[in-house]
């Protein structure tokens, strides 16, 4: 009897069904990860003739992503490591790169879901439009940012093996993002930080989204801001699936 | 030739180590066609280990490995697809419904299933009131009987069921044991690990014990107490004058030590 190895296709589309209800389920952690984006719509209306309609959307769609890679890949990740469910999948005729490929094209709906809702609350709410290249283009940056945000996840669920240090390093990273990212760019804390902001993971995501935001405004700025971010994605998945076990053992 | 048509599973010469630590140590056996074969051994013997080189989950430091004609260094999709696996602690989903668990390995193991299949085989494990209920919310004999459907979905040569009874009430165990010999019965081999010598005798058409990593010896549970029915050391470790398998596994083991 030859061994029939079921085809890859099946595969991915089963466990992209899985991964999916699973992620609907949870709905209600998805919901939290709006929540911050949600608040700097409506916080910063007043501050919008000032600064502009897309340094709010910017700011917004950037905590929004590391939200979701921070702390709902994550999290999820190092659960169901911790808990076997990834040793139980790969015993099972799957390559392992499957069960990644469709965590991932969950997290890639996430982003769109992400960029959308905040497109959409800051055109009702806020009254803000951009062009429809200056849209598709958001969509693109946004993916980056992303990736961005995805690795360092990926980085931090390699690192650290314990589920609730994972939760609460990830909760960490993202307050220290949201405060830092949000004071330093509003130059409350200086011009050093401001600087340092700029360059950081948080800065580089949320410099790409806005120039994307306007073209016509793209400048070399950007395009270093670009490079800095597809660096730092290259970095962080680089050590964060060098460092990743598939069981906490 | 003979062996290669007789055998389902072929281990020979399997060293596993973390770091310097070897685990297993030159482990060597098979498992025939439509046999259950149980390894038996203490905590901490390497049974897990050996399986867990076998499933494909970490890579062996030598020795091959045969899984119904396919090496699984070389074909190891192939080699996981003839497989049947529980893990010692199974886990899925714990947002998934029974139903949505079952469907996720009928599609990764490329088993199609109609609603009625999946009625049917819910209702073989006497959990058709439970298909939407999660995997978390069932009961240990629940889930044991959930795991085991899993690992037997796609109707594999061989199902590895690493300490499959442990935790469960006697009932639930008699149970367990009819539905590994169903597995027998449609010619299909299963490769156990226990730490109980009830089991081993009870179930296992041969077994291996195996303690430090080393097999210490393969055959029959009956063959393997004759063998040392009259030795004094089996003789003097055995209580109320009958010899039982667990005086041989005591006796057996405390050598090995003092070794
Ligand atoms: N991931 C691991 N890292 C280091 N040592 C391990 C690991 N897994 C198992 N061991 C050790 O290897 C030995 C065999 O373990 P295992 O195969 O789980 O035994 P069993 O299943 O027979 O109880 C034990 O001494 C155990 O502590
Ligand atoms: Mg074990």
């Amino acid at each position: 009897m030859e061994t029939v190895i079921p085809k890859t296709s099946v595969v991915l589309s089963t466990l992209l069904r899985a991964d999916f209800t699973t992620q609907w389920r949870n709905r209600r952690a998805v919901m939290l990860t709006l929540i911050v984006p949600v608040i700097i719509l409506v916080s910063w209306k007043g501050l919008i003739p000032t600064f502009g309609g897309p340094f709010a959307l910017s700011n917004s769609i950037t905590i929004g992503l590391f939200a979701s890679g921070l702390m709902g890949y994550s999290n999820t990740v190092a659960r169901d490591r911790d808990k076997g469910i990834f040793q139980r999948l790969r015993v099972a005729p799957v390559p392992s790169w499957a069960i990644m490929a469709s965590r991932l094209m969950v997290q890639l709906a996430m982003i769109l879901l992400i960029t959308t809702a905040v497109f959409i609350i800051g055109k009702d709410y806020d009254g803000i439009t951009l062009t429809p290249i200056a849209y598709i283009l958001t969509y693109f940056t946004a993916i980056i940012g992303g990736a961005v945000s995805l690795s360092l996840g990926q980085m931090i669920v390699g690192w650290i093996k314990n589920p609730e240090t994972v939760n609460s390093t990830t909760r960490l990273v993202y307050l220290a993002f949201i405060i830092i990212g949000m004071f330093g760019e509003l130059n409350q804390l200086g011009e050093a930080v401001h600087n340092a902001v700029q360059w950081s993971p948080y800065g580089t995501v949320k410099t790409i989204l806005a120039a994307g935001m306007e073209p016509e405004r793209w400048n070399s700025n950007a395009s270093i801001a670009l490079l800095a971010a597809i660096l730092y994605t290259i970095v962080f998945a680089t050590l964060g699936i060098k460092w990743f076990k598939w069981n906490t053992k | 030739m003979d062996q290669e048509s007789t055998n389902i599973l072929t281990v020979d010469g399997l060293n596993v180590s973390y770091g310097n630590f070897q685990a297993v140590q030159n482990v060597s056996f098979d498992v025939r066609k439509g046999e259950i074969f149980g390894l038996l051994g203490p905590n901490g013997a390497g049974k897990t280990s050996t399986l867990s080189a076998i499933e494909g989950l970490l890579k062996p430091q030598s020795g091959a490995i045969i899984v119904d004609g396919n090496n699984a260094k070389e074909k190891p999709l192939h080699a996981r697809a003839s497989l049947g696996v529980q893990l010692q602690s199974t886990s899925f989903q714990p947002e998934l419904y029974v139903v949505e668990v079952l469907q996720l390995y009928a599609g990764i193991y490329g088993v199609p299933l109609s609603k009625d299949t999946l009625t049917a085989m819910l209702k073989d494990i006497n959990l058709e009131d439970s298909a939407t209920k999660k995997f978390g919310q069932l009961s240990g004999g629940q889930q044991q009987r959930v795991s085991l459907l899993i690992a037997t979905i796609h109707n594999p040569r061989l199902v590895l069921l690493d300490e499959p009874t442990s935790g469960l009430d006697p009932q639930s165990r008699r149970q367990l044991w009819e539905r590994i010999e169903a597995i027998r019965e449609k010619g299909n081999a299963v490769l156990l690990t226990t730490h109980s010598m009830e089991e081993a005798e009870a179930v296992c058409d041969r077994i291996a014990i195996i303690d430090h990593g080393k097999v210490i010896i393969i055959d029959t549970p009956q063959a393997i107490i004759d063998k040392y029915r009259n030795d004094p050391e089996v003789i003097s470790v055995s209580r109320r004058g009958k010899i039982t398998l667990e005086d041989v596994f005591i006796a057996l083991t405390g050598k090995a030590i003092r070794a």
